[in-house]
């Protein structure tokens, strides 16, 4: 069954270009045909997408550009890929995050053949969460998005805070004894590449675990989504632990606190366009899978249990700003906030209402373009400076003004500025969980206070005030490829932020039927089809 | 008991491939004295080409469908036994023709090093194809005598003998358990014959218990299970590298068709009582094999103990004890093969350029051979189970096996060694690409181990990326386990 190729095209378009880097063809040897090709491939996602937005359905509704085929009839797993209102987005922002995270690589100069096809997989394979409509396959590309974090983190990352300082090389004659790595002291970028990969590693196989008892219980001898919604009516006590295994099990990526530890270590210690991708949408695969696997196949559990995420999400939002501020390395607040604000998109989720989680979905799409850019800048900085340590920078205004306000437009985003697409998710969120969680509403709201505290003390201490030493040597972005991709995600979050409306059609149209099931107030018809976008 | 052996034309093709596997070992040994000039590269190819003949006939008679019982039920061909047969002289035409170069280095013994390659070849074939008591020691034993000169193959080196004299004596007392264990079964039901002993069977006396539990135990030294995997190590370490290769698949394989024939068939009405064994064995080679993987610094000990673990996994299938399990065992052991001698034939690759096989100084590998790091790192996640990779379809299949049989305890075992397995695993992919190499020489593979890699690659990517029609043959191949309808669940789970 096929309606259209085009979801095709955008899902494998990076595979292939990942495979073509493979090739002996290519080699290390010519670096601008190996990053014209990273460019090229994971262009026709970029431009794919964008027509995805726009040729998407939202009145009709449901699950669109299916393309199905069967894999193994004796486990019963077809490769189903579609997306609803919900997956748009989300592919949306892969595949800018992508094409921006290309160009923020440009001046890798290490082994950038095996650095473009690693980071081509991992983001083919978010891409690849986002469209699966087959439980099978949204782990096959769930874990599969996961694996390329270890070479990416530790061949290109970098040390994170307080490792120079600690190590002595002497001391530890194996450095890959387990007694090294799960040093939690030590914050090499090995520690960090191999805690990030079990941790999830760990989570996604309680996750596979829960979705092999959702197969068993159900009966039925598939994995597809769409008929395991409808007809898997599973409940009582293996209900319950079913949700819980899906839910810790994908919340460690989100990441929910407390299982938040792997993820600014690993932020902080991967190169940009890698904390980019991981932080702008990996992150999100959590949230995504969760709506996937607890919303649409256990709704009633859902209902029953969701109040957890409601508490665990102020955890999230209080403990990631209350860290943030005290963090002396960018990437370390950057990091932290993005824990934070996962919160946001956790309470939305367990507010279980029409309007907040439709906000979550938005707050998603606009968390990915806001910390894309917040990352991609904390790169440019730090290749610079060789520093992430804010005392000692400063005052890189004078030597870097675009970046410098490039920047303070990124804060903005990730404070909620209105103009700002994150502004309109922030708002439907509080908004839509007023009636039901007050008190977290209240926190979540002075959450967004602590967000401008420790971005603009960032902000302040990096780009404002005396002029460092070590900033003396710094370039601004000046060439067009350094300048593309920020203009280009700026672009895209004031132009969602200006115009919502069509993201909300379609993020809605995903949203009312998922939450049906779940609550029994039917959705508040509401037209925000203003027809300015087409 | 009267013998009659009129054996008709059309009977013995039963046994061609066999009996041209035979015939075409006895080329290779006479053009070794009749032409002594003659390289050993050429001897290599004449065998590579036998087995290639053989391997044709295979592949046709399981298109073909052909079966048949031979010798009054000892000997069956059906496409079980052609799947195993498949396996093996497959995995045997690899590791000869990633031994070229290796038995290069010898100074002497160098063409019959193929011949032995083959004779434990011919003998695995026969194990495939064993369908009574009689014939499972037989073949059992005459596979096992190619293997213990070849571990042993490298005379000058301490290693080497060693693993010779422990796999000899170990693999001496699982003969003399399987001979004992022989000896009960026939004892309690008078016969050696796999359907009859089924037919035969009401109940489980002592006596069938124990005879059958040391039949179990000499098979669980030939795979290597938990707690009869101590030679493993050892063996794997001392022997020459593209034999330890061929250990660690071939036989595994051939004792797996016993067992299937043995668990599936002849005591598939008492899956109740032997589905602990496979449980509680499956279990303790995951957990240990794995956890003892992590504290390995050298690769070929690594891949020892992964195997162990690996062999785990293949057991939960057994566990499930349904046609699928079976299937996903089938499934499983072609992912295996493919992965593990693609590893082998690069820790080859890398210890005739290096002469070193610490996982210390495959720091840099990346710089060194971007082929050889690139490929150990598909073939390692492939067995650590990594999407899109054949290990991870091959897990799976077991794991939704075992789910329908409701073995909840054992996959959560199972799913947990996962992960302990992508640490060490990982290990070895930082060393590669990580570390920075000590010697930056480059390092460069000869032709014949670069296909092999290339047959492992191949192997472990399209199973991993479209194994729709490798699972519709396997189903054909499990055909005689089709009786086997939803057994008893054994839920560990309130």
């Amino acid at each position: 069954m096929t309606e259209s190729y085009l979801l095709g095209v955008i899902l494998f378009a990076p595979f292939v270009g990942a495979a073509v880097l493979a090739t002996p063809w290519v080699s290390n040897r010519h670096p601008l045909l190996v990053r014209q090709l990273a460019a090229f491939f994971s262009g026709i996602s970029f431009i794919g997408s964008f027509i995805l937005l726009f040729a998407f359905d939202w009145q009709k509704g449901g699950y669109q550009f299916q393309e199905k085929y069967v894999w193994s009839e004796q486990l019963g797993i077809q490769f189903y890929i579609g997306v609803d209102g919900i997956g748009v987005p989300m592919v949306l922002a892969s595949s800018i995050l992508l094409f921006a995270g290309v160009f923020i690589s440009w001046h890798i100069k290490d082994r950038i053949k095996e650095f473009y096809a690693f980071l081509l997989i991992l983001a083919g394979a978010t891409i690849g969460v986002y469209v699966s409509l087959d439980l099978f396959f949204l782990y096959f590309f769930y874990e599969m998005s996961v694996i390329p974090m270890y070479p990416l983190l530790g061949i290109w990352g970098s040390h994170t805070k307080g490792y120079l300082e600690t190590t002595n090389a002497e001391e530890w004659e194996r450095p890959d004894a387990p007694r090294f790595i799960l040093n939690f002291a030590r914050n090499s970028k090995e520690y960090a590449a191999m805690k990030l990969t079990l941790f999830l590693s760990a989570g996604a196989i309680a996750a596979l675990l829960g979705i092999l008892l959702i197969y068993k219980a159900s009966g039925l001898n598939t994995f597809e989504i769409p008929v395991l919604a409808e007809k898997a009516h599973i409940s009582g006590t293996l209900a319950t632990i079913i949700w819980l295994l899906c839910f810790f099990g994908f919340a460690s990526i989100a990441p929910l606190w407390p299982l938040h530890s792997w993820s600014p270590v690993g932020h902080a210690a991967a190169p940009a366009a890698t904390s980019m991708l991981h932080a702008g949408v990996l992150m999100k695969l959590g949230h995504f899978s969760i709506i996937r696997t607890c919303f649409q196949i256990l709704p009633d559990t859902t209902h029953d249990l969701m109040p957890i995420a409601a508490i665990l999400c102020i955890l999230n939002i209080l403990y990631g700003g209350y860290v943030a501020y005290y963090s002396n390395d960018t990437k370390y607040v950057i990091g932290y906030s993005s824990s934070s604000h996962m919160g946001y998109v956790f309470l939305g989720m367990a507010a279980l209402d029409y309007i907040s989680l439709t906000g979550a979905v938005l707050y998603m799409f606009a968390h990915a373009l806001a910390t894309g850019m917040l990352f991609a800048m904390a790169g440019w900085v730090y290749d610079q400076t060789h520093t992430r340590d804010i005392p000692s920078l400063g005052g890189l205004v004078a030597k870097m003004p675009f970046v410098a306000g490039c920047f303070l437009v990124a804060c903005m985003a990730s404070v909620g500025m209105p103009g700002t697409v994150n502004f309109v998710a922030e708002v439907m969120i509080v908004l839509g969980s007023w009636s039901k969680y007050p008190v977290q509403t209240v926190i979540a709201v002075l959450g967004i206070v602590l967000t401008m505290a420790y971005l603009f003390r960032m902000m302040r201490g990096v780009f404002y005030g005396q002029l460092s030493e070590l900033g003396h040597h710094a370039h601004d972005a000046e060439a067009l490829v350094d300048r593309v991709p920020l203009l280009i995600m700026i672009f895209s979050s004031v132009m969602f932020g200006l115009l919502p409306g069509r993201m909300l059609d379609v993020i809605r149209s995903g949203v009312n039927p998922i939450l049906a099931r779940i609550v029994e107030v039917a959705p508040v018809v509401t037209q925000t089809g203003t027809g300015l976008l087409p | 008991m009267t013998f009659d052996l009129n054996l008709t034309l059309s009977d013995l093709l039963l046994m061609l491939p066999e009996l041209w596997v035979t015939l075409w070992i006895c080329v290779v040994l006479c053009m070794d004295f009749l032409m002594p000039r003659m390289s050993q590269r050429a001897i290599a190819g004449l065998s590579v080409a036998g087995l290639g003949v053989a391997l044709g006939f295979l592949l046709w008679y399981y298109a073909d469908g052909t079966n048949g019982v031979l010798f009054k039920g000892m000997f069956v061909l059906d496409r079980l036994a052609l799947f195993f047969k498949i396996l093996v002289v497959g995995a045997s035409l690899l590791v000869i023709l990633s031994s070229i170069d290796y038995v290069g280095r010898f100074s002497f013994f160098k063409s019959e090093y193929y011949f032995l390659v083959m004779m434990a070849a011919l003998g695995m074939m026969f194990m495939s194809s064993a369908n009574d008591l009689l014939s499972v020691f037989v073949t059992v034993e005459f596979s096992t005598f190619g293997f213990y000169v070849l571990v042993a193959y490298l005379r000058d080196d301490l290693r080497s003998s060693e693993a010779g004299l422990k796999f000899f004596i170990l693999g001496v007392f699982a003969a003399a358990l399987l001979a004992y264990g022989t000896s009960l079964v026939y004892g309690e039901t008078g016969t050696f014959i796999f359907p009859t002993i089924a037919q035969g069977t009401a109940d489980m006396t002592p006596g069938l218990v124990v005879g059958w539990l040391m039949i179990f135990a000499a098979l669980g030294f030939k795979i290597g299970t938990v707690p009869l995997h101590s030679w493993i190590p050892d063996t794997y370490q001392g022997a020459p590298t593209p034999i330890t290769a061929f250990l660690s698949i071939a036989p595994k394989a051939a004792a797996f068709a016993i067992l299937l024939r043995m668990f599936f068939s002849t005591l598939a009405a008492f899956k109740p009582q032997w589905v602990w064994l496979m449980i509680g064995t499956a279990m303790l080679s995951m957990l240990y094999g794995n956890i003892v993987a992590i504290a390995q610094r050298n690769i070929k000990r690594l891949l020892a103990y992964s195997g162990i673990a690996q062999i785990g996994n293949i057991l939960i299938g057994m566990a499930a004890g349904t046609r699928m399990g079976a299937d996903s065992v089938l499934f499983y052991l072609l992912t295996y093969l493919f992965a593990n001698l693609g590893a082998f034939a690069v820790v080859i690759a890398f210890s005739q350029a290096t002469n070193s096989d610490e996982i210390e100084d495959y720091s840099g590998l990346n710089r060194r051979s971007p082929f050889l790091a690139f490929t150990m790192l598909i073939f390692l996640l492939s067995l650590a189970g990594v999407p899109p990779l054949a290990g991870f379809i091959g897990k799976i299949y077991l794991f939704v096996a075992a789910i329908k049989e409701g073995l909840y305890a054992l996959i959560v075992v199972g799913l947990i060694s996962i992960v302990i397995s992508l640490y060490y695993y990982l290990v070895v992919v930082k060393k590669m690409y990580i570390s920075e190499p000590a010697d930056p020489t480059p390092i460069k593979v000869s032709g014949w181990l670069q296909s092999v890699i290339y047959v492992g690659l191949a192997g472990t990517l399209i199973l991993g990326i479209w194994p729709q029609w490798f699972m519709t043959q396997i189903v054909l191949a499990t055909d005689l386990f089709a009786h086997l309808g939803p057994a008893p669940v054994v839920t560990l789970l309130p």
